[in-house]
């Protein structure tokens, strides 16, 4: 039994993993805490649903125009939303996301309503057996998509010159503009890639749950847990903490309550926060001068 | 070196922060291979005529050029593709990256298809930074991080080449040894415009300086004509 909760968190956590990764994205090079990220992340699975149920389209295509569309979402947010208050006080940026995100619930409430909606199958592969342990089609493409992905992200992040001017302007924007980058670009493109990657973890849950307009906020505090378990900023720290979670969430609700899933994010980002602020991989850098 | 066109040309800039103005109309000129040298006391407007010129801060008024482009009010990253490549104060490197990574980061712009060349370049100038190529950045010495923060700049191949206080913060040791890497940088036909406190340094490397007091050029001359009288220099600058 703990082996198959272990696989079934691993999965699960794998789409958290997405979204904190996203949500540090967006952190490390902005500096904003997107509260309506979750928002977001249902707004690639709301994307996908309307090319594919909507519009008859096929699967593949559909996600990557609503991984298309989320990230010129992104870059119209940090132009149109973002940019023009960077001189206000740094609460403006909350404010704005989180009116962002509740404006893109409610104009699906307005759509949708606040019934569920459902979708079709898109992965039809059947289980594997491993001795008593049952691993899922759905578990299988989530797992592998996003090891793909994160894969390809820390290859490109540490192993390429576009890595490490992303790195460059990560530790110190005047000096990445003092060697000719342009920062206000690079934001756009950050918060682009931030949206898009959490668009993917919404692509990937749609096919496999029920969709409605108040779904973002679960994945939101679930990615802001992953974030706080895995340390703030940390890229690799925000994986951790999102495959943790998911196993945490999984062993909780089978061992303790099945109540508890529902509230282990929260019990997270208390104890993380009384015990370790930091995280598991945060630390403060040292810089002798 | 054609002392007739200059590469650098500020005519009478105004820079405010707010209400107050900083900079209240300030011309001078930078001759290609010469080195320019901004004196002034704390305040006077040094860093100010500095970051207008990169840049980072807008002008009210006047005109900047580079080799007869204007260039005012352009932002940095800009300035910074046109060949206005500038050291700042705070060196502003990226801690947790290498030497070397710092280094290339510096020609990812302007040079990148020459970029091992300018590498062997740099590392000629500085063969301490060869050693520590794979080191952090955060882990060096003040000094060195000033050379990496130098050699970062010349990576980019700049036409000119700015310095904000190249000695802040340094040991005697290390002020000698950036005085000599700035020389040798002269000698190769750099073109630098630099603010420096320490006078013995400015003297050693400019050919001409300037006097800036309450954002105005108030006196100015040939480093030659006053090698003997830093004293009169030193009134100038706070009198």
């Amino acid at each position: 039994m703990l082996m198959q909760l272990t696989v079934s968190g691993l999965s699960q956590g794998a789409i958290y993993a997405l979204i904190a990764l996203s949500l540090t994205v967006v952190f490390r090079a902005t500096t904003v805490v997107n509260f309506g990220h979750g928002d977001f992340v249902l707004g690639g699975a709301f994307g996908v649903y309307v090319l594919v149920v909507m519009l008859g389209l096929p699967f593949l295509p559909s996600a990557i125009a609503a991984i298309a569309l989320m990230f010129a979402c992104g870059i119209l947010i940090s132009r149109g939303f973002i940019d023009p208050i960077k001189a206000g006080p740094h609460i403006g940026f909350a404010m704005m996301s989180i009116s962002l995100g509740y404006i893109f619930r409610g104009t699906t409430r307005s759509i949708w309503g606040r019934e569920v909606l459902p979708m079709p199958r898109v992965f039809d592969i059947p289980p594997i057996f491993v001795g008593d342990l049952v691993i899922t089609g759905d578990a299988m493409i989530i797992s592998g998509t996003v090891a793909i992905l994160l894969a390809g992200f820390f290859v490109v992040f540490y192993k390429t010159s576009i890595g490490k001017v992303i790195q460059a302007v990560y530790q110190s924007e005047r000096g990445a503009t003092l060697i000719g980058i342009n920062v206000k670009r690079f934001h756009d493109m950050m918060w682009g890639a931030g949206l898009a990657m959490g668009a993917v973890a919404g692509i990937l849950i749609a096919p496999i749950s029920l969709l409605h307009p108040d779904l973002g906020a679960g994945f939101l505090i679930r990615g802001f847990a992953a974030m706080t378990l895995g340390g703030f900023g940390s890229l690799g720290g925000a994986v951790a903490g999102g495959l943790i979670l998911g196993v945490t969430e999984q062993y909780a609700g089978a061992y303790i309550n099945t109540a508890l899933i529902d509230i282990t994010s929260y019990l997270v980002i208390l104890v993380v926060l009384v015990v370790r602020p930091s995280g598991l991989f945060g630390k403060r850098a040292v810089v002798r001068v | 070196m054609d002392t007739h066109k200059p590469i650098l040309k500020v005519d009478g800039i105004r820079v405010s922060y707010g209400k107050k103005e900083i900079l209240q109309g300030v011309d001078f000129e930078v001759a290609p291979g010469e080195t320019l040298c901004l004196l002034g006391a704390n305040g006077s407007g040094k860093s100010t005529a500095m970051n207008a010129i990169s840049g980072f801060v807008g002008c009210t008024h006047g005109k900047i050029e580079l080799d007869g482009e204007e260039i005012q009010n352009l932002p940095a990253h800009k300035t910074f593709r046109l060949g206005m490549v500038q050291v700042s104060q705070a060196r502003d490197l990226f801690p947790q990256l290498t030497v070397e990574d710092n280094l290339k980061l510096g020609a990812q712009v302007r040079s990148k298809s020459t970029m091992l060349e300018e590498l062997e370049r740099v590392y000629d100038y500085f063969p301490r930074l060869r050693e520590r190529r794979l080191q952090r950045v955060m882990t060096l010495s003040g000094g060195e991080q000033q050379m990496v923060a130098i050699g970062r700049a010349v990576m980019a191949r700049p036409r000119v080449l700015l310095l904000d206080e190249p000695s802040g913060g340094l040991s005697p040791q290390f002020v000698n040894e950036i005085g000599t890497i700035i020389s040798a940088l002269k000698e190769d036909g750099a073109t630098m415009m630099m603010i420096e406190q320490n006078l013995g340094l400015a003297f050693k490397v400019a050919d001409r300086f300037i006097i800036l007091r309450d954002g105005v050029v108030v006196d100015g001359g040939t480093v030659a004509d006053y090698a003997d009288d830093h004293e009169q220099v030193v009134k100038s600058i706070y009198l």
